[in-house]
């Protein structure tokens, strides 16, 4: 168990705000994801002959 | 060799250690209480990782209590920083840098079992070119069922300040000297337009945020449990939020100065060359150019390896100085907002905590071009207190007299009545002699104006 030294009051809300704004991140992110993802298929550029190791 | 030590005066609110000095040397002392989470920052490998990427400053351990303390655990010696600087005294782009290191620091320290404890600019200074984190003991243990601690610190220190100027479009350092400490999320919001609230991270880090702020502890002390990937999913929203936000580069009354400078192509040259001249000869190791503008003087003090501060009271000028800085790799420029008719005011605790700009400064050659004639007709500063300014700050000074027949001047005047009678070079050198002597006067071709070099006088 860690004992930290609260020097700063971290706001008494700030915590719960924290747990709630995670929770809304976390499926924003999870569906931002998939988007991404999906897009990523559609928008692949095909390799650049230069991209390719010299023979 | 004294045995006193001078506790600083800033360093007071964390129990894990304070800075001191002594015999001019400054040293950040551990205490006993922060031992293990020190140990376990160095031992893990954190602190180097985070020297070697550029992101810390470097220390090096003084095994030895010059304190004589009995919390003493052990003695920091951490690299020097030439200049101090204040959020309330840096451009959007700085302001904004600052908070991505402090999200990059948390990631890194995140990786390495460690969390950072705080989330304030004044951790963070300007060295060789580059943002710096300088606190060593902001690293703590990592208990990942925890939420961040400093959360509400980082959205009222960095989040606020910036996205107030981003939806304003106004430069607002200034806002920090008032709210030292981070604009409180109830202002921001109150502050902010309404239709923040249909933006998605600004409404869950500050909308959202202070409405929770204002909640009272409950009664049951309940716990919230967090994650390690909940954190990472807080930090990249915030940078997603903070990438996002920027100042415009609005035309502000100075910023085209040089173009229409460049226009007097005789002018700019001649005093380029004039300046040149002067730097070989005065060979400074600092300037400080006030009245910088987007710093053409200050890059040719710079290419001599100078250090230099630069500062203007024009925050977009020094926004645009902030970013060809960085953008050249520029290392010997600290570009700073600064209005000389209020320089920077020492604040804080017993008004020692934040030094004032001019307790700060002290430098071998100060530039003040094209600069001397706003300070007296655009603010009515008398010669007599410009003098004893320039007389505070440095060894050498070059400053241009600009006469009032000047088209400059007159465009100044042109809608403001002539009160100005004591404005003559007689009474300008006169003032200006109390504190320096003259030792070279020349004329700027294709103008009026005079360039002096000044020494300051031997007491």
């Amino acid at each position: 168990m860690l004992h930290h030294l609260l020097y700063i009051d971290p706001g008494s809300g700030s915590f719960l705000v924290q747990a709630i704004t995670a929770a809304v991140l976390g499926i924003a992110f999870f569906f931002r994801n998939i988007r991404l993802y999906i897009k990523s298929i559609f928008t692949r550029t095909p390799k650049k002959p230069n991209d390719n190791p010299p023979a | 060799m004294t045995d006193s030590f001078i506790h600083h005066p800033s360093s007071y609110r964390d129990p894990s250690g304070f800075i001191f000095s002594k015999n001019g040397v400054l040293y950040r002392q551990v205490n006993k209480v922060f031992s293990q989470d020190f140990d376990f920052f160095v031992a893990s490998g954190c602190y180097e990782k985070l020297v070697k990427k550029g992101l810390l400053i470097r220390h090096e351990v003084i095994n030895e209590n010059l304190t004589g303390d009995k919390d003493w655990h052990t003695t920091l010696q951490p690299a020097p920083i030439p200049f101090i600087s204040y959020p309330y005294e840096w451009s959007f782009d700085m302001l904004k840098d600052a908070a991505l290191l402090t999200l990059d620091l948390l990631k890194e320290a995140m990786a390495s079992g460690m969390i950072l404890k705080d989330a304030t600019p004044y951790n963070i200074q300007w060295h060789d070119g580059k943002l710096l984190f300088i606190d060593s003991l902001s690293f703590e243990q990592y208990d990942e069922t925890k939420p961040w601690i400093a959360y509400r610190q980082f959205c009222e220190c960095f989040l606020a300040p910036l996205l107030l100027s981003h939806h304003s479009k106004i430069p607002l350092q200034e806002l920090l000297l008032a709210y030292s400490e981070g604009i409180p999320l109830a202002v921001t919001q109150a502050l902010l337009p309404w239709k923040t609230k249909f933006s998605f991270h600004t409404y869950l880090h500050i909308h959202l945020h202070a409405k929770y702020s204002l909640k009272k502890p409950s009664a049951t002390g309940e716990k919230t449990i967090f994650s390690k990937r909940k954190l990472l999913n807080l930090i990249t929203s915030l940078e997603v939020l903070i990438k996002k936000i920027r100042l415009p580069d609005s035309k502000s009354t100075w910023s085209d100065y040089y173009d229409e400078a460049a226009q007097r192509k005789d002018y700019l040259v001649h005093k380029e060359k004039i300046i040149h001249e002067w730097l070989g000869k005065i060979k400074p190791e600092s300037v400080a150019d006030f009245g910088a503008n987007t710093g053409e003087f200050s890059k040719l003090a710079a290419a001599q390896n100078i250090q230099v501060i630069a500062t203007d009271f024009d925050a977009f000028c020094i926004n645009t100085l902030y970013k060809a800085i960085k953008k050249n790799s520029e290392k010997n420029i600290l570009p700073l907002v600064l209005d000389l008719s209020k320089p920077s005011p020492a604040i804080g605790v017993n008004n020692e905590e934040r030094d004032s700009f001019l307790h700060r400064t002290s430098v071998d050659l100060a530039l003040a071009l094209a600069l001397v004639h706003h300070l007296a007709i655009g603010k009515n500063i008398p010669f007599g207190k410009i003098a004893a300014f320039f007389g505070q700050v440095c060894n050498y000074l070059v400053i241009e007299f600009v006469p009032k027949t000047d088209e400059k001047i007159q465009f100044m005047l042109r809608n403001k009545e002539d009160i100005y009678s004591q404005y003559t070079e007689e009474n300008f050198l006169a003032q200006f002699q109390t504190h320096f002597n003259i030792q070279e006067k020349i004329m700027i071709a294709g103008s009026e104006r005079t360039l002096y070099l000044m020494k300051k006088n031997e007491r």
